[in-house]
């Protein structure tokens, strides 16, 4: 499990100070701070960003707005926003919310303002919304990761790093080749949310990742994965074998 | 002598058309009484009423066009022998002979004016010579009409007899029927056509040679003529008696009758002169009438004209006064929303006015008192009083949070007054929206020792605007606070109320309050309620600003107290679907 990386665009010091210090309490990681628009552009572009916490006004300009705006015009760049504005200036928030998905948080704010809004912030922007708040799931799924969250944090996974996940009551057990932990969220759900292509449903209670397949032994309907880890094959599940491309 | 037979002869010729012609020029009373009857009798037959409207005109080409159509159509015996009848008269009348004769021989036996029929009969055969055929007729038509007693017709056709047995040379017979046609005539005709019979038997005497007697009718006639209005009858007599005293020598007396005669003829011309003037003048008189009917049909198309004029300015006139009224009641109602707009206005204005002096006096005391708190932790500082200082420091913190609050409520009230406030329902997390706000008050709850707890289920999700939830919690909490005493207790639960709507209850243990002042909080008038409880900062701000944003999420706002137990307020808010 990975931290999430926040970049802040926030012009005054003090509170990207503040932010950064609520931010690294909670495990999250700071990728940057940018002063200003074009700062932000650039550090955008050259960090790993999860999630951007963007002040609306940057030296009196609305400069905020104008950064989300012009990353959401290219496709699949954009990444869940938080607002932090001190004005409830209607204007502006019709404007933010052109931007769509995003969160709004007001200043001053405390601690579990900042990460309620992060998560709403991830929740919105992959529509799954009242995940992390509920009790019967913690998961947000994305194309490529997993954002799980872990008491007060959120945390994610690569997809790529899985090799299994496999279904334990209301829980999953995800399976990488460094960790094994659990997540709250039903087989059924995370199956719809997953990449069917890749990730192949091949018994009653486990979805492995295809790309991590290392062996199939049909006789023993067993499948080896990467790591030497043996998964049985469900007996109606072995219909994904005429799916995939076979060398022979 | 030959020489004056002949002219007598010649004469009498010349009469006996004229006078046969001058007997149908007057309808017949006993003719038209029957026509008559016939046309209302046969009213129906639009044809046959035409036929014999025109033939009572004389108007013999119309009358014959319409006894023809008469005829094509009707089966009807008696009105087809009408129609020959009418026919008949026609031709006779336009002197085709033959054809007279084919029509009239077409009437059945059974004719109500076979008299006449007869008698025409007579005279077209007459007219062509054939004199015993003539005779039969008037015969048989002296007998009919002698049968149907018109005695006046009867005076035609005796003359008619006479006529004949004249050209049959039978002339005592004839001085027979001629004198029957005096006698006739002098009871029931006319001077004209007694004048006539006279100038007739005159010219059988003179036939016979009996002279004197000749020249006693003819002199009869020339007298009877003098009375007369026909130049004709006037010019005939007058030659008649030149002829008679050129006879007797009298050459002088001839040639005075003669001219007499000339005059006569030439009045004749000059009647007809005056009948084609008439006729110019009667057609200058239709075209003259013409021209009126024309100048009155462009006078009547100016009348037209100018009642339509009036008629479009009356409606323009309607319509302008209908506008104005319009317009006019308008501009009263217009008023009328400017008085209201304007009361409504000088009362918020007084509102703003209150709230301002409010606001200005709870700013003034609490900057006041972070003054003199300052000035007291400067003196502790210079006095090296530490003790004091982390209290002092506590007190100026709580104070600006207090006026923060204060100010922060200010700023909301106005955006939502002026409507400028950003208002957008999502899904909130209730349990974590609790937690937020009871973060920021962590310290003063532990200042006071109060007990705070966080009922609220995890898995709630409101539909609400996030930021305007929280600043009724922030109130309502900061209230519950407020008028906590130590060690009090604040709990956050909710209780179901239906699948739409959830019950948010805020309870404390603190002073409570009566129910006037709950009343009164709950009032829905803006104004702002200055407490009673004047040590504690507040101008009943904050709750009006709960009240209306509560009721903006679409939730209802309500307060339950009792004084010095607690109070609980209950908001229902909506949940998520």
């Amino acid at each position: 499990m990975d931290n999430i990386n926040v970049l802040i665009i926030e012009d005054t010091p003090a509170q990207s100070d503040a932010l950064i210090k609520v931010l690294l309490e909670n495990n999250y990681t700071v990728a940057g701070v940018a002063r200003d628009f074009t700062s932000a552009l650039k550090l955008f572009y050259e960090c790993s960003v999860d999630v951007i916490i963007i002040d609306v006004f940057l030296d009196g300009k609305p400069d905020g707005i104008t950064f989300a705006e012009s990353i959401n015009i290219i496709p699949n760049a954009s990444k869940p926003f938080v607002f932090l504005t001190s004005s409830q200036d209607r204007q502006i928030f019709e404007r933010a919310k052109l931007t769509k998905p995003f969160s709004f948080l007001m200043k001053p704010f405390n601690e579990l303002e900042i990460l309620y809004a992060i998560e709403m912030a991830v929740e919105k922007f992959y529509e799954q919304t009242n995940v992390f708040l509920s009790e019967e799931q913690n998961t947000v799924v994305s194309n490529d990761f997993l954002f799980i969250k872990k008491k007060n944090a959120l945390k994610k996974v690569a997809l790529n790093d899985i090799l299994y996940i496999e279904v334990e009551e209301r829980y999953c057990n995800i399976v990488t080749e460094k960790e094994k932990f659990v997540i709250l969220i039903s087989l059924t759900k995370i199956s719809e949310l997953l990449d069917k292509a890749k990730f192949l449903r091949i018994h009653r209670n486990t979805i492995v990742n295809s790309d991590k397949i290392e062996e199939i032994i049909l006789a023993d309907n067993l499948i080896i994965l990467k790591g030497n880890h043996k998964i049985n094959l469900g007996d109606t599940y072995k219909d994904f074998i005429k799916k995939m491309n076979i060398l022979s | 002598m030959n020489l004056k037979i002949n002219k007598i002869l010649f004469c009498f010729l010349f009469i006996l058309p004229f006078f046969l012609y001058s007997q149908s020029k007057e309808i017949n009373l006993f003719e038209k009484k029957i026509l008559q009857e016939k046309a209302v009798q046969f009213n129906g037959e639009n044809n046959f009423v035409k036929a014999q409207s025109f033939y009572l005109k004389k108007d013999w080409d119309s009358t014959l066009v319409y006894s023809m159509k008469q005829l094509s159509v009707s089966e009807n015996k008696n009105l087809s022998d009408y129609c020959h009848y009418f026919r008949g008269q026609c031709f006779f009348n336009k002197k085709f002979y033959k054809e007279a004769q084919n029509e009239l021989s077409l009437i059945s036996e059974k004719f109500e004016l076979s008299h006449m029929k007869n008698f025409v009969l007579g005279v077209t055969h007459l007219e062509t010579k054939k004199l015993n055929k003539a005779l039969e007729y008037f015969q048989l038509a002296e007998k009919q009409s002698i049968t149907v007693k018109d005695l006046k017709y009867l005076s035609n056709i005796y003359s008619g007899l006479g006529t004949t047995y004249i050209f049959l040379k039978q002339y005592s017979l004839a001085e027979k029927y001629l004198l029957k046609n005096i006698s006739l005539c002098e009871k029931y005709q006319n001077n004209d056509k007694t004048s006539n019979a006279y100038t007739n038997l005159a010219a059988l005497y003179y036939e016979l040679y009996k002279d004197d007697l000749a020249i006693f009718y003819y002199t009869k006639s020339y007298n009877l003529s003098q009375k007369s209005k026909d130049f004709k009858l006037k010019n005939l007599t007058s030659f008649n008696m030149s002829i008679v005293e050129e006879n007797r020598g009298n050459l002088k007396k001839a040639l005075e009758y003669r001219k007499e005669a000339d005059q006569w003829k030439d009045s004749a011309n000059n009647q007809n002169k005056i009948w084609a003037i008439a006729e110019l003048e009667k057609k200058f008189a239709v075209a003259q009438k013409q021209k009126q009917i024309k100048v009155l049909k462009v006078e009547n198309q100016l009348k037209n004209n100018q009642r339509n004029g009036l008629f479009v300015s009356a409606i323009v006139l309607l319509l302008l006064l209908t506008s104005g009224v319009y317009f006019y009641a308008q501009k009263v109602k217009n008023a009328k929303t400017i008085l209201i707009q304007r009361n409504k206005l000088d009362q918020l204005n007084n509102h703003k006015d209150q709230l301002f002096s409010i606001v200005s006096h709870d700013l003034r005391s609490s900057v006041n008192a972070l003054k003199t708190s300052n000035s007291k932790l400067s003196d502790s500082l210079q006095t090296k009083n530490y003790e004091q200082l982390n209290q002092l420091i506590t007190q100026n913190s709580s104070i600006a949070n207090d006026t923060y609050s204060l100010l922060d409520n200010l700023l909301h009230w106005a955006m939502l007054q002026t409507k400028q406030l950003y208002f957008h329902k999502e899904s909130v997390h209730l349990y974590s929206i609790v937690q937020q706000i009871e973060y920021n008050y962590k310290s003063l709850l532990q200042e006071k020792e109060i007990r705070f707890e966080n009922l609220v289920p995890k898995n709630i999700f409101l539909f609400v605007d996030l930021d305007s939830l929280k600043i009724i919690f922030r109130n309502l909490l900061d209230n519950a606070i407020k008028f906590s005493k130590q060690n009090g207790e604040i709990r956050f639960y909710t209780a179901e109320v239906n699948s739409e709507f959830l019950q948010i209850i805020i309870e404390d243990s603190g002073i409570g309050m009566s129910e006037n002042t709950i009343s009164e909080l709950l009032q829905d008038s803006e104004t702002l309620v200055k407490k009673n409880n004047s040590e504690i900062i507040g101008t009943g701000l904050g709750l009006q600003l709960c009240k209306q944003m509560t009721a903006k999420n679409g939730g209802t706002f309500s307060i339950e107290s009792e004084i010095n137990k607690g109070t609980k307020i209950i908001l229902t808010l909506p949940k998520i679907k």
